[in-house]
């Protein structure tokens, strides 16, 4: 990969590491009456791979542009290795930057289009079609180079805008939605070939997306925004598997909502009833929360299992469908006493549904201890 | 279709029938002291090789040139902030200026422009009020009088043409640009001027098409010292009430234009063309 760049000498600098590649400090941001941005704070490792998840308007778009500099902050400070970057135009930051659209420029062939970037830095002619050739053939286009962007499917005009992107060894990585325009399963092949060739790279990346499997599947960490602010930046399995809210765990992955009935802390944990059953959580959402106070217990459905109604259970309801998914199967389950809407269950094979047929009163117990609970 | 084809056909009748007329005439031999015409002859084409008369035409072609050039170079700015401003108040002031010379009459915006640009006219009284010319420019009765007032017809449809095309170019190619490192005239000469031409060709060609056939502005702010092609078919055929003639300047006219607007439509293809890199 030495054909591609001096990545190597640039992802040892001092400054980077120390400061991280790039920083968000406080930045806020208003159009109009509207708060987009609410003094967002963040840093971006060297080589990292960013995701800013959440719902339209939550404010990751806009984050994005504050860092490409098509905005610029109303306050607070942007560092992209070390400098801040908040009165430093577009062009001059550096950056490599992937559209919703692609944003191919229609009027230039493929290799006119990677070359772009490398002629408006003077980069010479002969070094120039090197690097070309030598980006095409890492997203594997080589050959493709007098097409133009009309003559190529989806995904190869995909990765025409990420090699043009990365072809100037940009700082860091921009990402806008970049999958949202391709098919299902172009998509994930397309997911794990960005993964791989910005891991091979090391280039700092910040990925915007609002599709949450995309962010758990790519991301070194992601932040999960809204309202123009972030509500837990972390891991994909600390956002998973300790959502600090009841936002971040209802908008990442399936989430089922139990209402219980706090019963004591033990050490860092603290004790849930559900109906006869004891589920231990992290008592940190918890801590200011008076003794049998009304809690809710969110539970992924991979951690409810069905048993016989007989059971002494967290509850019981009645079977309303079961939907086969191939390697596992979902059950919906209508049941009134401990949560207001149906809950899903996730299970592994598919006895659960040759033994409780839809219709069945079953019981539904809390099988692991990775629950957690707001009030 | 069928409802429409008579009224369409009859429409087309009568272009033929007057353009058939026109050919007619351009064909038939001047009798002086006559309104009728003689037999027929090739006569009045050759007479149109006299310098007198190439000359008109030249001149015509080298008006219309420099009229589109200008419109262009004062339209593009317009038609973009148009398409591009956050303003409102900017873009709807803007607007009006454009779009005000369609509502104006020929001759009241002609002789708008002959207050103008008279000898004791606005520009004339400022700059010599201002000491900056001892004497009045000689704007009437110029080449560059009647392109400055021809510009002023043909602003409205340039810019909207324009704005039309710039309108259509998806923001993200200038940001992509951008994200490249191309500074701002760079990406104006790569990205946005390229990806308008079509906005361009057909604004040049609209403004050059009508420019050909201007009459008043060059009657009046030319006053018989810069003459276009309407203006000698003018002269032609109601002052020497030759009909044959002034019909064949007319015939070359439209032939000319013709060859002229083909000739841009060539070059607009060559210029869509793929740019290699």
């Amino acid at each position: 990969m030495n054909k591609l760049a001096d990545q190597d000498a640039r992802t040892q600098g001092p400054a980077a590491d120390q400061d991280g590649a790039v920083r968000f400090n406080a930045v806020t941001k208003r159009f109009g009456e509207t708060t987009a941005l609410d003094g967002v704070s963040m840093s971006i490792r060297q080589g990292e791979f960013m995701t800013l998840l959440g719902p339209s308007g939550c404010g990751k778009t806009t984050l994005l542009n504050l860092a490409a500099g098509f905005l610029s902050p109303d306050g607070g400070e942007i560092l992209i290795g070390g400098e801040r970057m908040n009165d430093v135009p577009t062009y001059k930051r550096e950056i490599g930057m992937m559209f919703q659209n692609y944003a191919l420029f229609p009027h230039m062939n493929v290799a006119g289009n990677v070359a772009y970037g490398l002629k408006v830095r003077g980069v010479a002619k002969q070094e120039r079609d090197r690097r070309v050739e030598a980006v095409l053939g890492l997203v594997r286009l080589a050959g493709f180079e007098d097409r133009t962007p009309r003559q190529l499917s989806g995904g190869q005009q995909q990765r025409v805008a990420l090699a043009r992107a990365l072809v100037i060894n940009p700082t860091v990585l921009l990402l806008d939605e970049p999958f949202s325009a391709l098919d299902k399963n172009l998509r994930a092949s397309m997911q794990v070939e960005l993964r791989e060739i910005q891991r091979k790279l090391n280039v700092t990346t910040i990925f915007v997306t609002h599709d949450q499997s995309e962010a758990l599947s790519l991301s070194d960490r992601l932040a999960v925004m809204s309202e123009g602010r972030i509500r837990q930046l972390g891991t994909p399995q600390q956002i998973y598997r300790q959502p600090c809210d009841r936002f971040v765990a209802s908008f990442i992955g399936d989430a089922n909502v139990l209402r219980g009935r706090l019963e004591g802390v033990e050490g860092a944990s603290a004790i849930i009833a559900i109906g006869p059953v004891r589920v231990k959580v992290p008592c940190g959402p918890l801590a200011d929360v008076a003794r049998s106070a009304a809690v809710d217990l969110f539970v992924r459905p991979e951690h409810l299992a069905l048993s016989e109604a007989t059971e002494a259970c967290a509850t019981h309801g009645t079977i309303v469908a079961h939907v086969y998914q191939g390697g596992y199967v979902d059950t919906y389950i209508e049941c009134g006493e401990a949560s207001r809407d149906r809950l899903l269950v996730r299970s592994g094979g598919h006895e659960a549904m040759t033994r409780w047929p839809t219709g069945a009163r079953v019981g539904i117990s809390v099988t692991s201890g990775e629950a957690v609970a707001f009030v | 279709m069928r409802t429409f084809a008579a009224p369409a056909l009859l429409c087309a009748f009568g272009l033929v029938a007057a353009l058939a007329a026109v050919l007619q005439f351009s064909l038939r031999a001047y009798v002086p002291g006559s309104l009728d015409p003689g037999g027929f002859t090739l006569a009045n084409f050759t007479d149109l090789l006299k310098p007198l008369y190439a000359r008109v035409f030249i001149d015509t072609v080298w008006i219309c040139f420099l009229t589109a050039v200008s419109t262009l170079i004062v339209g593009y700015p317009l038609a973009y902030a148009l398409v591009r401003s956050q303003n409102a108040i900017l873009k709807s002031t803007l607007l009006v200026i454009v779009v005000t010379p369609l509502f104006l009459g020929e001759v009241v915006r002609t002789y708008s422009w002959i207050i103008v640009l008279g000898n004791n006219g606005f520009i004339n009284s400022i700059l010599l009020h201002l000491g900056i010319v001892r004497q009045p420019v000689q704007f009437m009765f110029t080449t560059f009088g009647v392109v400055v007032a021809l510009v002023h017809v043909t602003m409205p449809v340039m810019v909207i043409m324009l704005a039309a095309a710039l309108s259509h170019i998806d923001r993200d190619y200038q940001r992509a640009a951008e994200s490249l490192g191309a500074g701002p005239v760079r990406v104006f000469l790569t990205v946005t001027l390229p990806l308008s031409m079509p906005g361009v060709v057909a604004g040049v060609t609209t403004a050059f098409a009508w420019t050909f056939s201007a009459f008043a502005t060059p009657q009046l702010i030319g006053g018989g010292r810069v003459n276009m092609i309407s203006n000698l078919v003018y002269q032609l055929g109601f002052a020497s009430f030759n009909f044959p003639f002034a019909a064949s300047l007319c015939v070359t006219g439209l032939a000319l234009t013709i060859v002229v607007l083909s000739m841009l439509r060539l070059a607009s293809r060559r210029l869509e063309t793929i740019e290699p890199h």
